[in-house]
């Protein structure tokens, strides 16, 4: 099957000497594509900004000025996880511009996965804030740019993080269902299974917290036996996966177990949400482990393109197996008793 | 009635100048104050080892208001700062008012939208002091 990706993107200048988010986390990304030997089944799209209609769907016009002001005026820390330099607006607009342009692509050929390989990641951007390594929401503009255009999008997060920004910007939309699996606690502290949307699409925030330790097995039960069902309800007609690769056992900065395979049959997961071929793009989030990225990018997209098999097995027997079902209890107790729920942002 | 003061510590100027404020307050409520410190992602990458106990700058700040050991509690939370301070209000901090500076660690002049202290003015479920730090003249 092809796969269609954007073009490697020169992020070189968005860098911050010790940062763990770093260019070379791109170039692992892209070892894992080129590990799977695609040969004229991948195809590399140039890149285009995204336009400022285009990210004003989702991000405060003030907001975008004032990053790009920042950004001009050399740069510096936008708060104590996030930093911009003078090329990082314009690395950011390309960034989101790579998302519009795959998905584009796998709309006129009506077949294929995507593979958005960018940098910053995106899912934490807030509509008026830059936060968690995150400037612009790369899945939140596609998102949006898709529902303009009439389509049911869901959105699966399996960064180990909650993706609180691709959530607070859809609260409210009922054409959006957005899915995280998360370690909790951790980073940013939001993505209660409470949380289930506003008063215009209650039930179309879906969050299931996992602990620390969890293994695939219990990202899998998540994804069957919480998200499957609903997703099946909303029928989307696109499916977006805020792919971080920040959950596998090897990661720094967080305390999942999961293994390259687990992402393999996560991707399996997610693929079988999609209504079609040509209906399913990845977007590389977060993920600080080279070596990690590298083998979970293979595997993740060599599940979807039937290219190599991972190369490490899928884990399992870790804590998490009733937070799951607590998940799905609490959730079904804030839609069935409007005013339970719990609102961020 | 003030019980629990809950105050948002970042390691900044701004935050010692509202920690300063909160133990005065403290010392004139009868309250306990809890300093919260919302840990980010590049922290635990950095691997900080200051769970244990607030930092050397804090325990002075203490120490020079005078309120007892028993009346402070020091917490390292996961999340971002405006979660972390909103979710001071419930249990087991189950604060009645939350101090904060005006900016904090990486704030600078522009990104106004971005402060911690606006989001709590518009988020907090309790009453906000957001402490402003003194003015620079020179």
């Amino acid at each position: 099957m092809t796969l269609v990706a954007n073009r490697p993107l020169d992020d070189r200048r968005h860098a911050d000497p010790g940062h763990p988010e770093r260019p070379d986390r791109l170039a692992a990304a892209w070892a894992g594509v080129a590990d799977l030997h695609l040969g004229e089944d991948l195809v590399s799209l140039d890149v285009a900004p995204a336009t400022r209609a285009q990210l004003t769907r989702v991000h405060d016009a003030a907001y975008l000025e004032e990053l790009g002001v920042f950004c001009y005026e050399g740069g510096g820390n936008l708060d104590q996880d996030t930093y911009a330099t003078y090329d990082s607006f314009a690395l950011a607009q390309l960034a989101a511009g790579a998302g519009l342009g795959v998905v584009e692509e796998l709309a006129r050929r009506g077949e294929g996965v995507g593979f958005v390989a960018v940098r910053p990641p995106g899912h934490h951007a807030l509509r008026d804030r830059a936060m968690g390594f995150c400037l612009l929401n790369n899945v939140a503009i596609v998102a949006a740019d898709l529902v303009a255009r009439g389509a049911r999008v869901l959105v699966v997060d399996w960064d180990v993080h909650h993706g609180n920004g691709t959530q607070e910007m859809f609260w409210n939309e009922p054409d959006v269902l957005y899915v995280s699996t998360h370690q909790s606690p951790l980073f940013p502290g939001s993505g209660h299974p409470r949380e289930v949307g506003g008063p215009g699409a209650r039930g179309r925030t879906l969050n299931v917290p996992v602990p620390p330790g969890a293994t695939g097995d219990v990202l899998r039960a998540a994804l069957d036996e919480v998200a499957a069902p609903v997703v099946d309800d909303f029928a989307p007609d696109w499916v977006l996966v805020s792919a971080g690769f920040d959950a596998h056992r090897a990661d720094p900065i967080a305390d999942l177990a999961l293994s390259a395979g687990d992402f393999a049959d996560l991707a399996t997961t997610v693929a079988g949400f999609a209504p079609s071929p040509g209906r399913l793009a990845v977007f590389l989030e977060g993920g600080y482990d080279l070596d990690a990225v590298r083998a979970s990018v293979a595997a993740a997209l060599g599940a979807l393109v039937d290219a190599a098999p991972a190369t490490e097995g899928p884990t399992s027997g870790g804590p998490g197996s009733a937070h799951v079902a607590h998940a799905l209890a609490e959730r079904r107790a804030a839609i069935e008793s409007p005013g339970s729920e719990e609102v961020r942002w | 009635m003030i019980d629990v003061i809950a105050v948002g510590y970042d390691h900044s100027a701004d935050a010692a100048v509202a920690a300063r404020f909160a133990l005065r307050l403290a010392g004139a409520t009868g309250a306990r104050v809890v300093f919260l410190h919302a840990a980010g992602l590049r922290e635990r990458f950095e691997h900080a080892e200051h769970e244990a106990g607030p930092p050397a700058a804090l325990v002075g700040l203490i120490a020079e208001s005078g309120l007892p050991a028993a009346r402070v509690d020091w917490r390292v939370e996961d999340g971002d700062a405006c979660t972390v301070l909103q979710r001071a209000a419930l249990d087991p901090v189950n604060a009645d008012v939350v101090v904060v500076g005006t900016r904090g660690q990486g704030a600078h002049a522009g990104l106004l939208l971005g402060s911690t202290s606006l989001e709590m003015a518009e988020h907090s479920s309790v009453p906000l002091i957001i402490v402003p730090a003194p003015r620079d003249d020179g």
